[in-house]
């Protein structure tokens, strides 16, 4: 187990009785999380339990049909790219990252909100969109060194190998320069090595000072590595503790084991997760 | 007040021209998310090709009224059928089917090449099959007795036959429209296809064939709406496409894009508007402005239309 | 190119063909000597013995390098050292053999039409046919060569640029004479013998060296481009004729260039951009000091032309602001609906149906010849001895105003804006999630591309001399993107390319004109289906447009790669 630095334990994520309803189905069901800076939040669930959608809810993509948001004391934006200025950054499950960009340019577009060229500097080349541009350049090379990626800058995302992908798509989202990183199933597809490097990285992220809140199916890996784990059972938060007693709550238990594939309860809002990503 | 039946029936009448049209594009974007730009070229094919129909018929003018409506038009109507499905297969074929899985752009391209290329074809080469006018300029559509010129009067309102034919062949089809979908194998299947093409794939679905279905339906129609369109303006061109097939867009989109009611719906709305507009708001000289204000009205405030569509945006 | 004879028996007709080729290409040689018409009206005259005419000496080329191609290697592979792996020496003669195939095709069938019949064609013209089909035939026996490294060999910088200038100086006098023809039938020949000369040129890899040469230097290349149309003017003469179209064309491109930020940088489908270019004419056209314009308010021109443009792009902020959110499909409807709707209140401003600001269809004539900073854009001068014309004056000030165009395009685009916009069209959805104001920035675009087309119809306002709505309708907006999808989505070249052939080939093949829009329509159709990405492509583009292609993935990005190392980043663009 990895030694935890103390951390000091200011509310910067704190969702209250969000739900989400799709017509008949509540995908999420009044859920409530906090996550505290430089914490580690797990999330866990069987497939279709609604992990996604309350990332989705989270990040400004849904608004939820009731519930609060608040990020670092305000109420959250309601869109995307506000969330992004906000200080909250995510990945996605299925990779999307801007396929026949380069790496570079992809971390560089995560820049976007936190540059300020505008069209006349850019038509002008005035000096302060080159430093900008300078800039960026750097810290986007920084950034996919502090991944791993150092080398691939000018390779296309689409032709790096997938573990590389998903490593990119971290560089990309700790581009918009997040005080709260969500990532959605950071090593779904990868092999055991991956793995432990994804953990390393997510560490290496934990110790910048960022906060992190991961969905993973990988008990083992989120285990070793949260803080504070949730587990969400069919919208809903079934538990959440450390890691130690979530882990040996009959009831988690019974949700992975107890619920095999073709449980009819799971299989709509399994449609509906899918649904959230197209 | 008469003056207002009188517009509520064109406005009908000229609805239900927008409605046959309408619901070829709405077909196929239900089905493969497609814009076919061209579907006004098809329509103004359909025309020609009820012309044609026409002239190897030996350009009749003499018979009666009885035989007009029972063999003449109806053959016009079939010629008009013919050339328009066929066209549509083809550019189906040709300039859409190659393209599915390409960026969106490619296919909405190709739509507008497509368009062009046939009201180019049209206007050059119509005049060059033998007994055909040339099509530079229009055309005038054959008289059908009992309905061209015909007038009937109720209640004071005089109203057209070509107005009355274009109602009644919406009627019909819309009839035989609700029988195609819900009662037969391949409408079923275009439904499903419409919701789910992966899964209506798995399910031994032969989506080529249902979307050849939605062109070939749509195409009709699209012919039937040329000769009404012949028979309400006394004549063809090679540009009448263009409007036509924007206006119907415009009340596919109103009726909610994807939801074949809804394009019928549409039409008929639209046609009103138009009408009570161009009555009420000054000369007719604006009517096409007031319709695309609308569309665009309607994409902002209610994109999904008013009946609300199957699938608003896939993308 | 591939053929199915198998591999095996073209090695063992490695020497008969080869010997074939060559004395085909002798033939060929011979045949310009040659009389290849009776009489002298046909193709600018071929009818001489002993003396080529300038078409048959451009041909020359053709067999002459099919002769060095096929007689080179026979010194041995030893004797040429690294060069048999950097030419594809039997590809290439190929290719020339049927380049030149078709150029004497098309040009017996310019003289049996010109001249009327078969029997127009002189001893030249049948041993020329006869020299390019055994040329051909033997060739295609040839077994094929590996793929040429010619791009890969370091040369030094002056040879570069003096490359980067030759080429541009062949481009002006090039077009000059192809401009100067007026023979249609010598005009398709010399088109299909350019076509032959650049696949040619192509196959031997001289592309390849010519891009890394310009890209290495970006700066001289689009320097002398600008000299080099600038030059124009001086090679007419004073003649009008041409540099009317040449102004026409510069006119259109520049139109095209700016509907290219919305297609092809945004990928935003704009079907009613000549309305962004009428809406700029009609500005100009009222508020200058023709006698018929309505509005009593003369600014000078400098004025006039910002006025314009803003009015364009508040009419783009009108029709984007509230479409670009709904889905791209959408918004190609309603910028069609909205070039309607201009063209339709451009007819009814006429005093009966509206007020009256336009003359309706009659629209507004007497539009007088711009003057700026007291020089009259009417008035022809001598420069250097050469009358400069009124049409050469606009050309100038178009050159300008495309130079302005390009600047916005290529800076913008190598900006975090241009980013954005590429991450826009690869998948939407991610960019706002990644902090992009997806929305912001396609209106931008949008109305950025208004306010160009606005500047572009001012000029063209005063070029044209009247403005009438019947300008502006939907077939040009057609055509207008037909230049962009033809010379490449995305590319400041390919447009120019795109703009310049469906321009030029309608005036020059005036039996052709009433069959362009068939031809541009079924040109769009099969590009779409064959070359999404157009002539010149981009490289992110031709990737989107071949998304399963792996092996074109790798391609580009070794390229990408090459590139990169002799650039740095902050060349890339252009400064003021």
């Amino acid at each position: 187990m990895n030694e935890r630095p103390e951390v000091s334990r200011e509310v910067l994520l704190d969702a209250r009785n969000v739900t989400m309803q799709f017509g008949g189905l509540r995908a999420v069901n009044d859920v409530s999380l906090q996550v505290h800076t430089g914490e580690i939040v797990g999330l866990i669930g069987p497939n279709g339990a609604g992990k996604t959608t309350f990332f989705n809810c989270l990040t400004g993509l849904y608004q939820p049909t009731s519930g609060a948001v608040e990020f670092a004391g305000q109420a959250l934006p309601p869109k995307p790219r506000l969330v992004v200025r906000a200080g909250m950054a995510r990945t996605f499950q299925n990779i999307r990252l801007f396929h026949n960009m380069t790496a570079i340019e992809n971390v560089m577009v995560g820049m976007y909100s936190r540059t300020k060229t505008n069209a006349i500097d850019a038509i002008l080349r005035l000096p302060r969109h080159r430093r900008e541009e300078e800039e960026s350049t750097q810290r986007a090379k920084d950034l996919l060194e502090f991944v791993g990626l150092t080398g691939s800058g000018d390779s296309l995302s689409r032709n790096l190998p997938y573990g590389d992908q998903r490593r990119l798509e971290i560089a990309r989202a700790l581009a918009t320069d997040p005080q709260l990183l969500l990532l959605d199933e950071p090593t779904a597809g990868m092999n055991p090595q991956e793995t432990r490097q994804a953990e390393e990285l997510i560490f290496k992220i934990r110790d910048l000072g960022l906060a992190v809140l991961v969905i993973e199916h990988d008990m083992r890996f989120i285990f070793n590595l949260c803080d504070r784990v949730a587990c969400l059972v069919r919208g809903a938060v079934l538990v959440e503790g450390p890691p130690a007693v979530v882990q040996n709550d009959p009831r988690v238990i019974e949700a992975y084991i107890g619920m095999p594939a073709n449980d009819v309860a799971a299989k709509p809002t399994a449609a509906t997760e899918e649904d959230a990503d197209a | 007040m008469e003056l207002f039946f009188q517009q509520l029936i064109n406005g009908l009448s000229l609805g239900a021209l927008y409605a046959l049209v309408a619901v070829g594009y709405t077909v196929v974007y239900g089905i493969v998310q497609l814009i076919n730009f061209a579907h006004g070229e098809i329509f103004m094919i359909g025309a020609f090709g009820a012309y044609a129909t026409w002239v190897l018929m030996g350009s009749p003018s003499d018979w009666t009224a009885t035989t007009s409506l029972l063999v003449l038009l109806p053959m016009m109507i079939i010629g008009g059928m013919v050339a328009s499905v066929a066209t549509a297969l083809a550019t189906e074929r040709f300039a859409y089917r190659p393209l599915r899985g390409a960026p969106r752009l490619a296919p909405l391209i190709s739509a507008i090449g497509v368009s062009v290329f046939l009201q180019e074809l049209v206007r050059l080469f119509f005049g060059k099959i033998p007994g055909m006018p040339d099509a530079k300029s229009s055309v005038p559509f054959p008289d059908i007795a009992g309905i061209s010129g015909a007038t009937i009067t109720l209640g004071g309102v005089i109203i057209q036959m070509p107005a009355i034919f274009t109602l009644a062949a919406l009627a019909v089809s819309t009839v035989f429209l609700w029988y195609f979908v819900n009662r037969t194998k391949t409408g079923r299947a275009m439904v499903a296809t419409s919701q789910d093409p992966d899964t209506a794939r798995l399910m031994g679905i032969n989506v080529d064939r249902v979307i050849m279905a939605a062109f070939a339906v749509g195409a009709a129609l699209a012919a039937i709406a040329g000769v009404a369109h012949g028979l309400m303006n006394g004549n063809i061109g090679f540009r009448m496409g263009f409007l036509a097939g924007l206006k119907a867009f415009t009340a596919a989109v109103l009726g909610g894009i994807g939801n074949i009611n809804g394009a019928v719906v549409g039409g008929l709305v639209l046609g009103l508007a138009e009408a009570m507009a161009s009555n009420y708001l000054g000369t007719t000289a604006w009517k096409d402005v007031w319709a695309f204000v609308l569309l665009i009205l309607v994409l902002v405030f209610r994109p999904q239309g008013l009946l609300g569509a199957k699938v608003v945006d896939r993308a | 190119m591939r053929t199915v004879i198998p591999d095996q028996l073209k090695v063992q007709l490695r020497y008969p063909a080869r010997a074939v080729g060559l004395a085909g290409a002798a033939a060929m040689v011979a045949s310009v000597f040659l009389p290849w018409s009776y009489g002298h009206e046909a193709l600018d005259d071929v009818g001489f013995t002993g003396l080529p005419s300038p078409l048959q000496f451009v041909f020359l080329i053709l067999p002459i390098a099919i002769l060095a191609l096929l007689g080179i290697p026979l010194v041995g592979k030893a004797k040429l050292g690294r060069w048999a792996k950097i030419v594809a020496w039997n590809t290439t003669a190929k290719t020339a053999s049927l380049g030149a195939l078709a150029t004497v095709v098309v040009a017996l069938a310019a003289i049996a039409i010109e001249l009327g019949g078969l029997v127009n064609i002189e001893t030249g013209g049948w041993l020329a046919l006869v020299g390019a089909i055994l040329a051909a035939a033997a060739t295609v026996f040839l077994p094929d060569s590996p793929e040429p490294t010619l791009s890969r060999v370091k040369s030094p910088r002056w040879l570069q640029i003096t490359a980067i200038v030759v080429v541009m100086a062949i481009v002006l006098f090039g077009s000059a004479y192809a401009l100067g023809m007026d023979d249609a039938g010598a005009f398709l020949t010399l088109a299909a013998l350019l076509v032959g000369i650049i696949l040619t040129l192509r196959q031997f890899g001289v592309f390849g060296w010519l891009g890394i040469a310009s890209a290495n230097n970006n700066r001289v290349l689009v320097m002398s481009a600008f000299v080099v149309a600038f030059a124009f003017p001086f090679t007419q003469n004073g003649s009008n004729a041409n540099m009317s179209i040449a102004a026409q064309v510069l006119i259109f491109a520049a139109t095209a260039l700016g509907l290219n930020i919305v297609v092809g940088l945004v990928g935003l489908l704009d079907l009613g951009y000549i309305a962004f270019l009428g809406a700029g004419a009609f500005t100009a056209a009222v508020l200058s000091d023709s006698a018929f314009a309505t509005i009593n308010f003369h600014p000078p021109f400098i004025v006039t032309v910002l006025i314009a443009g803003t009015v364009s792009s508040l009419l783009g902020l009108m029709i984007g602001a509230p479409t670009l959110r709904v889905s791209g499909d959408y918004l190609a409807i309603v910028t069609l609906a909205f070039g309607e709707i201009f063209r339709i209140s451009m007819l009814n401003l006429d005093g009966s149906d509206g007020p009256n600001i336009t003359h309706g269809s009659a629209g507004i004539p007497g539009i007088p010849d711009l003057n700026l900073f007291g020089f009259d854009f009417g008035q022809a001068h001598i420069i250097a001895g050469i009358e400069i014309g009124r049409f050469a004056n606009y050309f100038w000030l178009m050159l300008l105003v495309m130079a302005l165009i390009i600047l916005v395009f290529t800076n913008i685009n190598h900006s975090r804006i241009g980013r954005g916009w590429v991450a826009i069209r690869e998948d939407e959805m991610a960019a706002e999630a990644m902090g992009v104001n997806t929305f912001a920035l396609k209106l931008l675009a949008f109305a950025g591309g208004a306010f160009l087309a606005g500047i572009a119809g001012a000029i063209k306002a005063h070029h044209d001399v009247s403005v009438t709505p019947e300008q502006y309708v939907f077939l040009e907006s057609a055509f207008l993107l037909a230049a962009v999808v033809l010379g490449g989505m995305g590319t400041v070249s390919g447009v120019l390319i795109g703009a310049v052939i469906l321009k030029v080939l309608p005036e020059k093949l005036r039996f052709f004109s009433d069959y362009r829009l068939l031809l541009f329509g079924l040109l769009m159709i099969l590009m779409m289906r064959f070359r999404p990405e157009g002539i010149i492509a981009d490289e992110r583009r031709q990737l989107e447009f071949h998304d399963d292609d792996e092996e074109l993935a790798d391609e580009i990005e070794e390229e990408l790669i090459t590139h990169h190392a002799h650039l740095n980043p902050e060349r890339k663009g252009f400064e003021l």
